[in-house]
């Protein structure tokens, strides 16, 4: 179907009648992708290497796709890149070689190179950081776009989180986005989650 | 004067009330020029609101560097994002200033549809409790109008654009000729219940009385709950003059559209003391331009309209067209919001929400309207709702792994705000003049903006802050969060007055029926020509004032005293 008809049906209602999930596919025809990225241009191999690593991490592949398979370094490699300011690249980056000094100080080798417990363990100490400096940092402000966090951790956590569920595998894998419901239920029922909320 | 450039009517502006402007006018028979001076819409090209994040760059988060760069101030509005910062200005070809420490945000979007394309839709009917307040009060001058004059004219626009609400009786809210209202969520339901219980009826939670069809209506489809209207809408289900009143214009076969027109100023001939037509700037090529009508409607919204009528002096009137009154530029007023409060609210943890309802909760005045509050005299509205929280959530949490994914794939706890949008005094104090030392892009001189809150503005900030922490405690919220931000006046992008309507032309600009006292071919039916603020969003009223000045100012053609 070529776009302009997509368009002049979408005008008329009618083809909002279509499944979702074959209307997306539809949608999807009809806007080019964005290129890809291509090599990183801020992290250094060390630096992407470790990201990667922490990102997968924080978002494994389970029965969905994880942070790796959806690219989220080279999101966090963009940003770095073209968003950023000058202070929160350094802070970033700082970050990054902090992380290193922990491992070295407490396991006596570089982040990669620690075992998947020893890494758990760092991330968890980076965890208790976080809270300790967010603590008392005001309430959550209504508003799409969430201020932005200036510990390392958190800059982290929101790239790695932003890359992953804005992504075409977490919105509509992970999360079920459905771009065109078509209704609005108030009080629909959950389903079954055995989940417990985290902390 | 060619015969190409003369018409029997020219409308500034085509956004929400230049777009009801060329409907009214085309559709009682006159040949009418609607001026715009932004670039042409192509819907079809231009509206994005079905491009997912992932096909965006910066994945929602916008360009950053580009926004700082081009958009300093437009970037600050929650709409001016990664998909619709095209619908917004820029910064740098559209300068204005302000007193050190007394910043102005002015928001603003050129191009067919102008502002109408990105608007809230909320839509209200204003009350006595509104029209009667100045004179009640002995604030500013009295409306020209009260509730009966202006109704019928709410009934006339409602009908057509298509307003979804609940009905409920209020006098201090009237109700709209409605279609189907969306549904409030478990926990807004919830909400609406236990408040209904604490406060004696007093505080009422209803859903946002929304310009978004809820049913088909007048060839237009209802809405999907695809949920980001500001990014504009293929179905056409959210009313907008794109979507709705300049089709209807274009289709009388009598409109001319004419992009990329800043208005510099309005023609006035000294010979019949009316006025003549108006000078445009084409942005394209820079060169002036003069179009000619027999009558001139002003809909290029508050602080343009104001900006084109001091631009228009003449040695009749040295002070801006129409200014005998000394009131032109001044009583600007804009809703004091950014009080209120969050909080969670347990319970419904098996419910969640299916759609992205593009509309909140509604919670209509309850200050000043039974008693008299101590502290400060008009009042506030609530608006905000309840939804469970996303993703982003798990950037704060500490966890993470497989156990901290999953958890994060189903929504979070019910978070619930309420945030305030109240009434702003008009104050002769709060004025803007002409800069003719700074000339936008196009050399047109800019406006210098003097406006600051006032005591009784920032007490209802107070206010909304103390009062619906009050109501979240009351129906059991935990982490409940009061807020008070300082934001400055412009920032409700609900900007008012500077060309008041009244009954003297001493004090005012505008007769009751928008027309200028001192050249009566001329017609401000924007937001401009506000006397009050209310606490209510504006544009429903500025639909029907400009609705109703075009039928008077037909009938007055007819019989020749135009």
């Amino acid at each position: 179907m070529h776009r302009r008809e997509v368009l002049r049906l979408l005008a008329t209602g009618s083809l909002l009648q279509l499944a979702p999930a074959k209307l997306l596919a539809v949608l999807r025809e009809t806007r080019g992708l964005l290129e890809s990225q291509t090599s990183p241009r801020t992290l250094n191999a060390h630096q992407y290497a470790t990201a990667k690593a922490m990102a997968e991490l924080i978002l494994p592949r389970t029965d969905t796709p994880g942070a790796t398979e959806i690219g989220v370094v080279d999101f966090i490699d963009l940003i770095l890149t073209e968003w950023y300011d000058q202070a929160d690249r350094a802070r970033f980056l700082a970050g990054l070689t902090d992380l290193d000094s922990r491992t070295h100080a407490r396991f006596g080798s570089d982040f990669l190179d620690c075992s998947s417990t020893q890494q758990a363990d760092t991330l968890t100490e980076l965890g208790e950081k976080m809270r300790d400096e967010t603590k008392g940092s005001g309430p959550r402000l209504p508003g799409r776009r969430a201020a932005r966090p200036t510990s390392f951790y958190a800059m982290f956590r929101h790239l790695t989180l932003t890359a992953y569920y804005t992504s075409e595998a977490g919105s509509t894998e992970e999360l079920h986005f459905e771009m065109i419901p078509g209704q609005y239920q108030g009080c629909a029922a959950e389903p079954t989650n055995d989940a417990p909320e985290p902390k | 004067m060619s015969d190409e450039n003369t018409f029997d009517a020219i409308v500034v502006g085509s956004g929400i009330t230049g777009g009801w402007a060329a409907k009214e006018l085309t559709e009682k028979g006159l040949k009418t020029l609607v001026l715009e001076a932004g670039r042409n819409i192509a819907p079809e090209e231009d509206y994005v609101e079905h491009v997912p994040e992932w096909e965006m760059k910066f994945r929602g988060m916008g360009d950053r560097q580009k926004l700082a760069e081009e958009q300093p101030i437009q970037s600050t509005c929650y709409a001016c994002d990664e998909w619709s910062s095209k619908f917004f200005i820029k910064d740098k070809e559209h300068p204005y200033s302000n007193d050190p420490g007394k910043p102005f945000r002015w928001i603003r979007g050129r191009q067919v549809g102008g502002r109408s394309i990105t608007w809230g839709r909320q839509s209200y009917r204003w009350s006595d409790l509104d029209f009667e307040a100045n004179l009640r009060e002995g604030i500013a001058t009295d409306w020209p109008i009260r509730y009966a004059d202006i109704a019928p004219w709410y009934d006339y626009v409602e009908e057509f654009a298509g307003i979804s609400g609940e009905a409920l009786g209020l006098p201090q809210l009237p109700d709209s000729k409605f279609l189907p209202p969306m549904e409030l969520n478990c926990t807004e339901r919830f909400v609406r219940s236990e408040l209904a219980k604490h406060f004696e009826g007093e505080r009422v939670l209803t859903i946002g009385r929304a310009a978004i069809l809820t049913q088909e209506h007048l060839g237009r489809a209802a809405c999907h709950y695809c949920g980001p209207c500001e990014r504009g809408c293929i179905t056409r289900s959210y009313f907008s003059s794109l979507n709705a009143t300049l089709p209807a214009a274009e289709k009388t076969g009598r409109m001319t559209l004419r992009p990329y027109s800043a208005a510099h100023s309005v023609i006035f001939d000294r010979a019949t003391r009316k006025a003549a037509g108006v000078r445009v700037i084409d942005t394209q090529t820079k060169a002036a331009l003069e179009f000619r009508a027999k009558v001139v409607f002003l809909c290029a919204s508050t602080l343009e309209s104001a900006r084109i009528l001091l631009n228009s002096a003449t040695p009749e009137f040295p002070n801006g067209l129409a200014n005998s009154s000394g009131e032109l530029g001044h009583n600007l007023m804009d809703h004091i919001t950014a009080g209120g409060a969050t909080a969670l609210i347990p319970g419904n943890e098996d419910k969640l929400e299916l759609g992205r309802r593009p509309n909140g909760i509604y919670m209509p005045r309850f200050r000043n309207v039974k008693s008299k509050h101590k502290d400060f005299v008009r009042g506030y509205g609530f608006q905000g709702g309840a939804h469970r929280e996303g993703w982003n959530r798990g950037i704060v949490q500490t966890g993470f792994g497989a156990d901290f994914k999953k958890a994060l794939s189903r929504p979070g706890p019910w978070h619930f705000l309420f945030g305030g949008f109240g009434e702003c005094l008009p104050n002769h104090n709060n004025y803007v003049e002409l800069d003719k030392e700074k000339v936008d892009a196009w050399g047109i001189p800019t406006l210098r903006i003097h406006c600051a809150w006032g005591e009784n503005e920032l007490a209802l900030r107070k206010d909304m802050a103390t009062s619906a922490a009050e109501m979240l405690e009351a129906v059991g919220g935990k982490d409940v969060v009061p807020f008070q931000r300082q934001d400055p006046p412009g920032f409700a992008i609900h900007e008012m007055g500077t060309v008041r309507m009244g009954r003297d032309p001493k004090t005012s600009v505008l007769n009751t029926f928008n027309q200028a006292h001192d050249v009566k071919n001329l017609f401000v039916t924007d937001g401009a020509a506000m006397v009050s603020s209310s606490c209510v969003n504006p544009s429903l009223t500025y639909m029907a004032l400009t609705a109703r000045a075009c039928d008077y100012a037909v009938r007055q053609m007819k019989k020749g005293d135009l």
